[in-house]
């Protein structure tokens, strides 16, 4: 077996230390698999200077080159043809250019045994039949926004005995209607069975905020759950603080902070981070994440503020094996109250502000204007 | 919050009040005597006075902070609306007989008189600007409709009804409406109403605007601007030292601010070495200033490994910051701002060939070179279309200076001419 499988096989999700030395030799495979196959990549790698045999220790993961997303966007490098790319996704496109990433047989088998285990340590599986409340958009054939395909993934964690979205392909575009989410919340209180919701936290900060105003609040069945996956992204100005979010949805849906769970992952980097009950991102064995200087990328260790550089050999089709996101961010070792020994993410920000794009498209797209 | 005729109204009331407008609108122009500019102008001196005493200070403070402007240069930025500043602004925008022209040798009589409505479309990057837009246009003796900019604070609104506590009579002259940009057919409506739009904004607000007006409708534009500094090998390190000051002062967030340099030269190891010599000067000046915000510096440092990977520039010296980019084709654009700039070359006799295609985007140009060589490069930059040619100090303001190479007032007002019976 691969390093990279033997590395998505690893029984504990969250045992980063114990996997460390197979994280590299894996990483190290992953490498020398897209110099092989993808000349673009080679040739960034010679210019630095790099050669795969320099991973030795976890260390020396900060010295293979980085790949900023902008550039992923901007350049597509492959490692496969076209043709073996079974699953493409698009990232969201925040500021209008998008990433492109396609996913061989090998990636998508991996990645699924990836949902599985992290998806069993958080207890997100269930046989009750469950309702589904998603803040985004209703799938359609053709469509490859990678933020629909893992909302209806999310789906399968319960059996689904019923959907409804909060954006509707009508006319040749998207329509948001929060007024359906909401009549469906009243009657879903009235049932028995669990509700969970899914969506980017901007648009359910915005649905709680809508429904306090408004004076309607329900309570949720118990076993439900609130999940919020994607970031804030362009939506960074609404950006509202943890601990005022969990109030608001303890008061317009009564589901707790405890039954409040959060995803994270990037189109570019399809590693599953799932917060802990203390809402913290952990960083499972499949991946690793580096902060770095703003100014100079050297690798800050830590507790420091930087740019966040995310790390994984899962992906075979495309080198993506080393990504410079825009997010801005910190590591954290500090002993979480979960138990969970791996260090945390915590997102801080993002890079650079644009007024235009931050809150006047969510403010469009709830008005109806866009 | 919407502001008709001195009294405030809650947004739900818009539809309402706008079918009142034209009535009003209408009423004044026939039966109000003509706005009179020292009027106008007692108004607002009475309320920069207010403004010295500290009246304004707890509003001020926050905005001033945000922008990293000092105290005292907002004590000078308020005395634009002291009577001497605004009576200078008069003289030299219009000219020192503005209210007594003298007749044609036919015995014509000449005067200056009002559009009549101006519709202000304001923009939100500045807050402030719209109400001092405003204020222009009643100087010129206009009746006012603002549009405030989404996301505006309200200190336009408060500002102008504080205008109409000094003096009741501008209550009729002044309409502040908080339209969303989206509604397309009530920015009609009010277009229509009006004589001139004054529009602020970039293309896209430029573009909207002129779509909205009717053909016969003056559109005044204050557009997105673009500027730039020109060098020599003549030029001084304490040229480039006010430059790189002025850089990391405005974050080249201004429509003065510097965007890059030109240098006057051909040869690519001469301009690599300029840009290292500018790079060094660059960085002293903003370790001396304090780092620009984490969020940008990284944006940038994404910005430029994009570039160093996709061989977008012949070189780049980056560190504690700052960032010059070294490209080779002389075509004039936005840096990543926050202490990016780039370097290209130009030789003076290609100044206007270079620069034609950017016509109405050009604004200022920070001129650093020899005595001898400053008019003729100065001469070759406003025929290429730069409207002002500066020192290193880009967007230092002086009263009475033109906006954007025209003047305000005379946008705001007709001459008209009345034969003797």
């Amino acid at each position: 077996m691969s390093k990279t499988g033997k590395l998505f096989s690893w029984k504990k999700p969250y045992d980063t230390a114990g996997s460390d030395k197979l994280f590299v030799e894996a990483v190290a495979e992953n490498v020398r698999h897209h110099i092989a196959r993808c000349p673009a990549y080679r040739a960034i790698l010679e210019e630095a200077n790099f050669s795969p045999e320099e991973l030795k220790t976890a260390e020396d993961l900060a010295r293979l080159p980085v790949l900023p997303t902008l550039y992923l966007k901007r350049n597509r490098l492959l490692s496969v043809g076209e043709k073996k790319m079974l699953l493409k996704v698009t990232s969201s496109g925040t500021g209008g250019k998008k990433s492109l990433v396609g996913f061989d047989l090998k990636t998508l088998w991996r990645e699924l045994k990836m949902v599985v285990r992290i998806a069993n340590y958080h207890k997100l599986w269930s046989v009750r039949p469950t309702r589904y409340v998603i803040l985004g958009y209703h799938p359609r054939r053709g469509q490859s926004l990678g933020a629909a395909k893992s909302a209806y993934g999310f789906t399968f964690f319960a059996p689904a005995m019923s959907r409804v979205y909060a954006l509707e392909w009508a006319d040749g575009e998207y329509r948001l209607d929060l007024g359906r989410i909401k009549r469906a919340l009243e009657k879903y209180e009235k049932g028995h069975l669990p509700v969970r919701t899914m969506g980017f936290p901007a648009y359910t900060y915005f649905l709680l905020r809508e429904m306090k105003e408004e004076g309607l609040k329900v309570r949720l069945p118990k076993g439900s759950l609130v999940c919020l996956g994607g970031g804030w992204k362009q939506f960074y100005a609404e950006r509202v603080d943890k601990e005022a979010f969990y109030a608001l949805t303890e008061e317009v849906l009564g589901v707790d902070r405890d039954h409040v769970v959060e995803f994270f992952g990037a189109v570019e980097h399809p590693i599953l981070y799932t917060d802990c009950r203390a809402h913290h991102f952990h960083v499972p064995v499949y991946g690793r994440v580096i902060i770095r200087d703003v100014d100079t990328l050297a690798p800050l260790g830590y507790g420091k503020l930087g740019l966040v550089n995310l790390l994984t050999p899962a992906i075979s089709s495309m080198p993506l094996t080393s990504v410079l996101t825009d997010d801005i961010g910190i590591l954290h070792e500090e002993a979480c109250p979960c138990g969970c020994t791996s260090p945390w993410l915590e997102i801080v920000g993002r890079v650079g502000v644009d007024l235009v794009t931050c809150a006047q498209g969510a403010e469009e797209l709830l008005k109806g204007e866009v | 919050m919407i502001l008709y005729r001195g009294k405030l109204y809650p947004d739900a009331m818009q539809g309402k009040l706008i079918g009142r407008l034209e009535g009003d609108l209408l009423d004044t122009l026939t039966s109000s005597p003509r706005l009179n500019a020292e009027r106008v102008i007692a108004a607002c001196d009475r309320m920069y006075r207010r403004a010295k005493e500290g009246k304004y200070d707890s509003l001020a403070r926050p905005l001033l902070a945000s922008f990293g402007i000092s105290y005292a240069r907002y004590a000078d930025m308020v005395r634009a609306f002291s009577a001497e500043v605004l009576r200078y602004k008069c003289e030299i925008e219009l000219g020192k007989d503005h209210t007594a022209l003298p007749p044609l040798a036919s015995g014509t009589r000449r005067s200056y008189v009002p559009l009549g409505v101006l519709l202000h479309v304001a923009a939100g990057n500045v807050d402030g600007l719209p109400a001092y837009s405003v204020a222009e246009g009643l100087l010129a003796g206009n009746i006012n409709i603002l549009k405030l900019p989404s996301g505006d604070s309200g200190l336009s609104v408060k500002l102008l009804s504080d205008l109409i506590e000094e003096d009741a009579l501008l209550a009729d002259y002044l309409y502040v409406f908080d339209v969303p940009s989206t509604e397309t057919e009530t920015l009609r409506r009010l277009a229509h109403l009006a004589d001139g739009v004054v529009v602020w904004g970039g293309d896209a607000a430029q573009r909207a605007a002129r779509d909205l007006a009717d053909i016969n409708t003056k559109i005044i534009p204050w557009g997105h601007k673009l500027s730039f500094a020109y060098a020599t090998p003549a030029a001084t390190d304490g040229q480039l030292r006010t430059l790189a000051r002025h850089i990391a002062a405005t974050e080249q967030l201004l429509c003065s601010s510097c965007q890059g340099i030109f240098y006057d030269g051909e040869d690519m190891g001469e301009v690599l070495s300029f840009g290292e010599r500018f790079f060094g000067i660059l960085q002293e000046e903003s370790a001396a200033r304090g780092p620009a915000d984490p969020a940008m510096r990284g944006r940038n440092t994404v910005n430029l490994l994009c570039d160093r990977l996709e061989g977008n520039a012949e070189r780049i010296f980056s560190g504690g910051g700052v960032s010059v980019v070294v490209k080779r084709e002389p075509r004039l654009e936005l840096s990543y701002t926050f202490r990016n700039i780039w370097v290209k070359p130009l030789s003076r006799h290609e100044i206007v060939r270079a620069l034609k295609g950017q016509r109405g985007y050009l604004q200022t140009c920070g001129l650093l070179c020899g005595e001898g060589e400053r008019e003729e490069l100065a001469e070759m930059l406003l025929r290429a279309g730069i409207v002002r040619v500066t020192g290193g100090d880009l967007s230092r303001t002086f009263f009475g200076e033109a906006h954007d190479g025209t003047y305000p007032l005379r946008e705001y007002m007709r001459i008209a001419e009345v034969d003797e019976g």
